[in-house]
């Protein structure tokens, strides 16, 4: 099943008097369950195309499809719904809200659910009792009424995952999410989320980080805006 | 619904929280505005209030009762326009039947002269029941001598300022010269018992009261002028007016009335005055306070640009983030507004209680202390605009949050 689809899509931006291209017709497929890796180097245009799939930005030339809806026609208000509803976002600076505690960093995206009344919408206590299990599923039960100043590096990616994984999404986005880990806090968020993977959630992840590379079932290598490599590979 | 006005309202309430001293900094300019809005407004009701009874109960009354055509045509003919003794008998019986009434009394105006053999000054006179006048003439003061009462019947009140030009002395006797009902001239003696005070500088340099019956003898007749009424309660006079207009018509008398409103243009030029003053003295608060709360909330979004970012990458609409700004701008402005009528109430208290002298006002001829009403109109009007300046001074930094660009906003973390 195709979760994201991106056909011939180019996004440009202008630097001063230049027209730079950030992408250049990508054609890309990603199906449910994938543990997909983008790497390249730092301008390759991973971010750029993360953020596209993410619904942040707008493509330039080409259309992007995820769980099946085109989001080229889609208004500012739809593109939210999409984010909330179908995509997961995991960041490289975590970006807790830092007057929120653990749990309710966790529970908010639920809480955007309630208030614009969409499908599965659950009560504040529903909404209490998800964001619970998913720090559970993290292992930061005992941190729950914690401030994000209050956790350490690792504590709080968990707790960006938990916050990821609460809306149970088609798609989580990880934008260099080990970038600001210690190696053995990276290689046990790493190993969180392929056990994410394998019961079923579907990631991509933007990086550089080798031992991420390992864990990946598909990497494809940008250079220049383009696809250089899609390789398919046996995850460790 | 419930679950995302929680989280939008805890959001806001804690990010007020979060950065203290720049939210103290706003709460106080809003505290300021509505401080000064609620203390300004407040002395401008007691002087509106104070110059309306001054002049009520120095000169007007609540209610004024004339002979029909009086007021169009009486100041070219007067003695054609007095009411006459019946009409007056008549009236008298209708309005004593009226609970609001406290007391009615006559006056017969006149203008003449008053010499002192060396001088003669032009004066303006009443004739009075001076029993009565004593009840409702009560913002009027004696500077010097004794009140007038009816078994004086050659005693005269003279205003301040005539009493200085004239050089008299109390029990001075002066010779009144003015024209009579048909038209003749006649002068009768009259003794300076009283210089009085009424807060007005322009009457008390004309003003002469001597008892009824001797003003009616210098002008041979048995009428008076106008019949003035005065009421319990300043706010029934439209109440009050009404009945008298409909029992007038019952008993076919063709009078006519004016209000103390309708004849005080002096207290309404002052009053439109002061209104303007404080509508231009309000726009200039309110936008002060409104530009700090701008730039409070400038810097905010500024600030929290990534976490915004953040928040509209969870799936928060524009609208939701918009909403978030405009909840924290609310919480500053009840905050800053609650805070500020408080201080407001307090400090109009603790003024009126001090009893700070005001210096004498144009026009007037005495000073009175300081009083600040607590006027609940102007404190829930003043407390709801702080808000409402709050919400309007943030909708232009919430709408530029609202437009961030998502992954631009999440870059400059």
């Amino acid at each position: 099943m195709k979760l994201v689809n991106l056909a011939k899509v180019s996004r440009y931006f202008t630097l001063g008097q230049n027209r730079v291209c950030a992408l250049k017709q990508i054609d890309l497929q990603v199906n449910k369950g994938e543990f997909l890796v983008l790497k390249g180097a730092s301008g390759s245009g991973k971010s750029t195309l993360l953020n596209l799939i993410g619904a942040m930005d707008e493509v330039d030339e080409g259309e992007i499809a995820i769980a099946g809806k085109a989001l080229g026609p889609m208004s500012d208000r739809q593109k939210s719904h999409v984010r909330r509803d179908h995509i997961g976002f995991i960041f490289q600076s975590f970006n807790l809200l830092p007057v929120l505690t653990a749990l309710e960093n966790v529970q908010y995206p639920l809480s955007l659910r309630t208030g614009g009344k969409a499908a599965g919408a659950s009560s504040h206590k529903e909404n209490k009792a998800k964001a619970l299990a998913a720090l559970e599923r993290v292992g930061l039960a005992d941190f729950v009424n914690h401030k994000p100043n209050q956790l350490s590096g690792g504590q709080m990616q968990r707790v960006a995952i938990a916050r990821a994984l609460v809306t149970e999404p088609d798609i989580i986005l990880a934008d260099e999410p080990t970038a600001n880990l210690d190696s053995e806090n990276a290689q046990s968020i790493m190993a969180l989320m392929k056990q994410l993977n394998r019961q079923g959630i579907t990631f991509i992840f933007a990086t550089h980080h080798d031992y991420v590379l390992e864990q990946a079932s598909r990497v494809i290598e940008l250079r220049d805006g383009c696809i250089l490599q899609d390789k398919q590979r046996v995850a460790a | 619904m419930l679950s995302i006005n929680f989280f939008r309202y805890k959001i806001a309430l804690l990010n007020v929280l979060r950065n203290r001293r720049r939210s103290l900094i706003t709460l106080l300019s809003i505290q300021i505005g509505v401080v000064s809005l609620i203390l300004f407004g407040g002395f401008v009701a007691s002087m509106y209030e104070g110059m309306r009874e001054n002049m009520i109960r120095s000169q007007l009354g609540h209610l004024q009762i004339y002979q029909a055509g009086f007021n169009q045509y009486g100041h070219i003919e007067p003695e054609q326009y007095l009411l006459t003794q019946e009409q007056v008998q008549q009236v008298s019986n209708l309005v004593s039947g009226l609970a609001e009434v406290e007391l009615l009394t006559p006056r017969l105006d006149f203008s003449g002269l008053i010499t002192n053999g060396n001088q003669s000054v032009a004066v303006v006179g009443n004739g009075i029941d001076p029993d009565k006048e004593a009840l409702l003439s009560s913002a009027i003061t004696l500077i010097e001598g004794e009140d007038l009462f009816p078994e004086d019947q050659a005693g005269a009140l003279v205003g301040q300022g005539l009493y200085n030009a004239l050089n008299a002395n109390i029990g001075d006797y002066l010779t009144l010269l003015a024209s009579t009902a048909d038209g003749a001239v006649n002068a009768v003696d009259v003794q300076i018992v009283g210089a009085i005070n009424t807060g007005t500088r322009e009457v008390d340099n004309r003003l002469l009261r001597i008892n009824l019956s001797h003003a009616q003898d210098l002008q041979f007749t048995q009428g008076v002028s106008r019949l003035v009424v005065l009421l319990k309660d300043t706010a029934q006079t439209q109440i009050v007016m009404d009945k008298l207009s409909q029992l007038f018509e019952q008993e076919g008398l063709t009078l006519e009335m004016r209000s103390w409103s309708q004849l005080a243009d002096y207290y309404h030029e002052v009053v439109n005055l002061f209104d303007g003053v404080f509508g231009f003295l309000k726009i200039i608060v309110l936008f002060i306070a409104a530009l700090s709360i701008a730039n409070t909330m400038m810097m905010a979004v500024m600030e929290r640009t990534p976490e915004i970012g953040s928040i509209r990458a969870l799936g928060a609409t524009r609208h939701e983030v918009m909403m978030l700004f405009l909840t924290e701008a609310s919480y500053l402005g009840l905050f800053g507004s609650t805070l500020g009528v408080l201080l407001g109430i307090f400090m109009a208290n603790s003024i009126t209680l001090a009893e700070f002298i005001m210096p004498t006002p144009p026009g007037s001829s005495q000073s009175y202390p300081i009083r600040i009403f607590v006027e609940w109109t102007v404190v829930w009007q003043t407390a709801l605009t702080g808000v409402l300046v709050a919400v309007l001074a943030s909708i232009y930094p919430a709408f530029k949050a609202s437009r961030l660009l998502i992954n631009q906003a999440m870059r400059s973390a």
